[in-house]
């Protein structure tokens, strides 16, 4: 049923999906960009001050968002790519993708926020709670300040909000208390949100559970598909770049520095390589750019010797020695008529790379040595877990499912890849 | 032919040891350009400076780049490996101590591996694309794409919360002393299914897609439809023609892969709290303990190099055609 589909279809269908949720989102995103070249013209120094990761992440994930459904609606229906049928591979992809790319629009909460331990930690999948409203103090004023701040404040989800209490139930009386695992507080009148004379009670999904320390599961899959999928890009950069590089460099040069080279891969190839991440890790730190570095200069040997095995047996070939001959430098020798020709096993070996380093990313956030707490990461997703499986299954369950979906596409993307350029091939 | 490949060996063996003499120099200067002093963990504020002086240079880590070097490598020509830092013992022992569980849980693994890859791709191949085939290739795929910490955690969340039929950590029962021989052997054998199970799934699936593939490939080729239309049964060309044609290719991937496993089976470790040399490296690492770290190195190193240089000596005595070309 699902292959008789598009993949263009798919994407318009989540497309679709996603604008009809989150409707007002992207309403009171466009508000507040309007606004925000209102400031821009009259305020430049505070519209400046304004500008930060949120802000522009949010922006910018509408403005792709727009931009691709014009693009498929329009230029975009003529590429084969689109045209190819869906299966379990592609709809991974383009999950995973829109994750990545549309994080703040799918998810309405700030993957760190946390509110109420008592009510809303270790909650199972489906779960609703109870939200207590409390006034809020925005002026109602026609100040285009004003008025940007409250917007920029409803589109861009902090890690705490002060004006929702999470409750298990509350009295009903002259004297308002609420109850939070058990115990009672007592609350002013004046502060609650009434409507018809009863407080303002809503209730909130928590789709895929709580962790223990009361974050939305969801969020931070989500989130987590993020550094998974951007941790992975950076380091195959890197392997990528080393390995076209220096594999070009060892099977063009060949003599002492190819052997040195070539013993240095044999070497790196037949060690557990995770060691030595996990020691230039712990000596030297871990942040963002250390793990994706890091990641990327322990991937480059095997894309190291299928470059240079390729290189080695087209160097004596006419066309590279004629080009050799009309004076092309190394580079252009490398990109333009080298590149061409070892394109295929490149990306292919590329695609696979991409899985392995999601795999040592978890791999690390799991051993507690990725990036950081300050990201939320499926292998740290993972790590936490464990401590409360008796409780709480569904804080391992999810993630372990996000991570074998991506390293599944991964793999297949490779296969697959593979074998539509080597049609003779068996995959 | 004997001398030569003999030769060869002598040569192979040569370069080996320069390459791990190399990982060992990287190390050494990793560790000692790397920003921290391992040796502040012993100095308590309330020590004086002369006792201060005293520890800091029973670590000789303020000696010149050059002096350590030269100290390091005296030392590793006659064996030694200094004192473990943090477990204030010479490191040969406390490696003593646990490389022999790990060769032990590598090597089971590892037969558990081979086994099971190629009783089911014999399986697989008998119908190639039959329903056996399809659901077994199909299942070695996602096998291959669970992670090995996620695999181990939902073992322990099915078999030790839910059934609660096994022991979820450790190596042993805390009451072993009364035990017979008998059951302590039971004990551990209870201990060390889960693990077993966490680190083989990965290497059944590889193990599985290479065979498979070999053994398709054997398959379809014309030697074996004449030796059936001669009236060969079909178990005979099986057992004595296509397996030894097919299973060449497997060994170096067998020696890379039972090369890794030597190292440390880290994450499954980890999961299990199982005390071997691949907790044993990272703890080293992540305590700074210099000494330890460039034991564990050596050992893995040399594991390395013997499990790659049998597997082609295997290969080798297999196919004496290709020795020479292999060894070098």
């Amino acid at each position: 049923m699902l292959n008789k589909f598009k993949i263009r279809q798919l994407i318009l269908v989540f497309a679709f999906i996603l604008l009809l949720i989150r409707l007002n989102v992207f309403v009171n995103t466009f508000l507040m960009i309007l606004l925000y070249a209102q400031l821009f013209i009259t305020l430049p120094s505070f519209a400046y001050a304004q500008l930060n990761f949120p802000f522009i992440d949010i922006i910018a994930s509408v403005a792709l968002f727009v931009i691709i459904i014009i693009y498929l609606l329009t230029a975009g229906k003529r590429i084969k790519l689109f045209h190819r049928n869906i299966d379990f591979t592609s709809f991974v992809i383009v999950l995973l993708l829109s994750f990545f790319l549309f994080a703040p629009v799918i998810t309405d909460k700030n993957p760190d926020f946390q509110k109420d331990l008592s009510v809303t930690k270790l909650l199972p999948p489906f779960s609703r709670v109870k939200v207590l409203h409390l006034k809020d103090d925005y002026i109602n004023s026609d100040n285009i300040v004003d008025k940007f701040v409250r917007l920029k404040d409803y589109v861009i989800k902090k890690s705490f909000d002060e004006s929702i209490i999470f409750i298990d139930s509350i009295s009903t009386g002259d004297k308002l208390d609420y109850y939070q695992g058990g115990t009672a507080f007592p609350i002013a009148n004046n502060k609650v949100i009434f409507k018809n004379n009863i407080p303002l009670i809503t209730t909130r999904t928590f789709i895929l559970g709580t962790d223990e320390l009361g974050r939305d599961i969801f969020t931070r899959l989500i989130y987590g598909a993020r550094i998974s999928l951007f941790v992975g890009l950076g380091s195959v950069l890197i392997s990528m770049l080393l390995g076209l590089f220096l594999g070009f460099f060892a099977g063009y040069s060949e003599g002492f520095v190819d052997t040195v080279l070539n013993r240095l891969t044999d070497m790196f190839l037949a060690f557990p390589v995770i060691f030595f991440i996990i020691l230039v890790i712990a000596l030297f730190g871990n942040s963002l750019p250390g793990v994706i570095v890091v990641l990327g200069f322990s991937g480059w040997m095997s894309l190291f010797k299928i470059v240079r095995s390729e290189v080695i047996s087209i160097k004596n070939k006419d066309f590279f020695v004629s080009a050799q001959l009309i004076g092309l430098s190394n580079i252009n020798l490398l990109l333009k008529e080298t590149l061409p020709y070892i394109f295929i096993p490149v990306v292919v070996n590329l695609v696979f790379q991409y899985g392995n380093i999601i795999l040592a990313e978890a791999a690390l956030s799991y051993l507690g040595l990725g990036t950081g707490s300050s990201y939320p990461s499926w292998g740290s997703m993972i790590e936490a877990g464990q401590n409360y499986l008796s409780q709480a299954w569904w804080m391992i369950l999810f993630p372990g499912l996000a991570l074998f979906l991506a390293l599944f596409a991964a793999n297949s993307l490779g296969r697959k890849i593979s074998s539509y350029f080597n049609p003779q091939l068996k995959t | 032919m004997r001398k030569e490949i003999f030769k060869v060996l002598v040569k192979r063996c040569f370069t080996s040891i320069l390459v791990l003499f190399l990982l060992l120099t990287f190390l050494f200067i990793l560790l000692r350009i790397s920003p921290g002093d391992p040796s502040l963990k012993f100095i308590s504020p309330e020590l004086s400076p002369k006792l201060t002086a005293l520890v800091k240079k029973s670590f000789s880590l303020e000696d010149s780049f050059l002096t350590q070097y030269k100290t390091f490598i005296l030392n590793l020509s006659k064996g030694e490996f200094g004192i473990s830092y943090t477990y204030r013992v010479p490191v040969v022992q406390v490696i003593k101590r646990t490389l022999p569980f790990t060769i032990i849980f590598s090597l089971v693994s590892f037969i558990i591996q081979i086994s099971c890859g190629f009783l089911l791709s014999l399986k697989a191949v008998k119908r190639i694309n039959g329903i056996t085939d399809r659901i077994i290739s199909k299942t070695s795929l996602a096998v291959y794409a669970i992670p090995s910490f996620v695999a181990g955690v939902f073992l322990i969340y099915i078999f030790s919360e839910k059934l609660n039929v096994l022991p979820s950590s450790g190596l042993c029962s805390f009451d072993t002393e009364s035990y017979t021989t008998i059951q302590k052997l039971f004990d551990y054998a209870q201990h060390l299914i889960l693990p077993l199970i966490t680190l083989s799934l990965n290497g059944i699936a590889v193990f599985f897609k290479y065979l498979r593939d070999n053994l398709e490939e054997v398959y379809n080729k014309p030697f074996v439809e004449y030796l059936r239309a001669n009236g060969f049964t079909e178990k005979d060309i099986v057992r004595k023609h296509i397996i030894p044609n097919a299973i060449n290719p497997l060994i170096s991937i067998a020696g890379v892969e039972l090369g890794l496993l030597f190292g440390g089976a880290l994450i499954t470790e980890v999961i299990f709290a199982l005390p071997g040399m691949g907790r044993l490296t990272v703890n080293a690492i992540l305590s700074r303990d210099y000494p330890l770290v460039t034991g564990c190195t050596f050992v893995a190193g040399i594991l390395v190099i013997l499990t790659n240089l049998c597997a082609d000596i295997i290969k080798a005595v297999l196919d004496k055609r290709i020795a020479k070309g292999i060894l070098n």
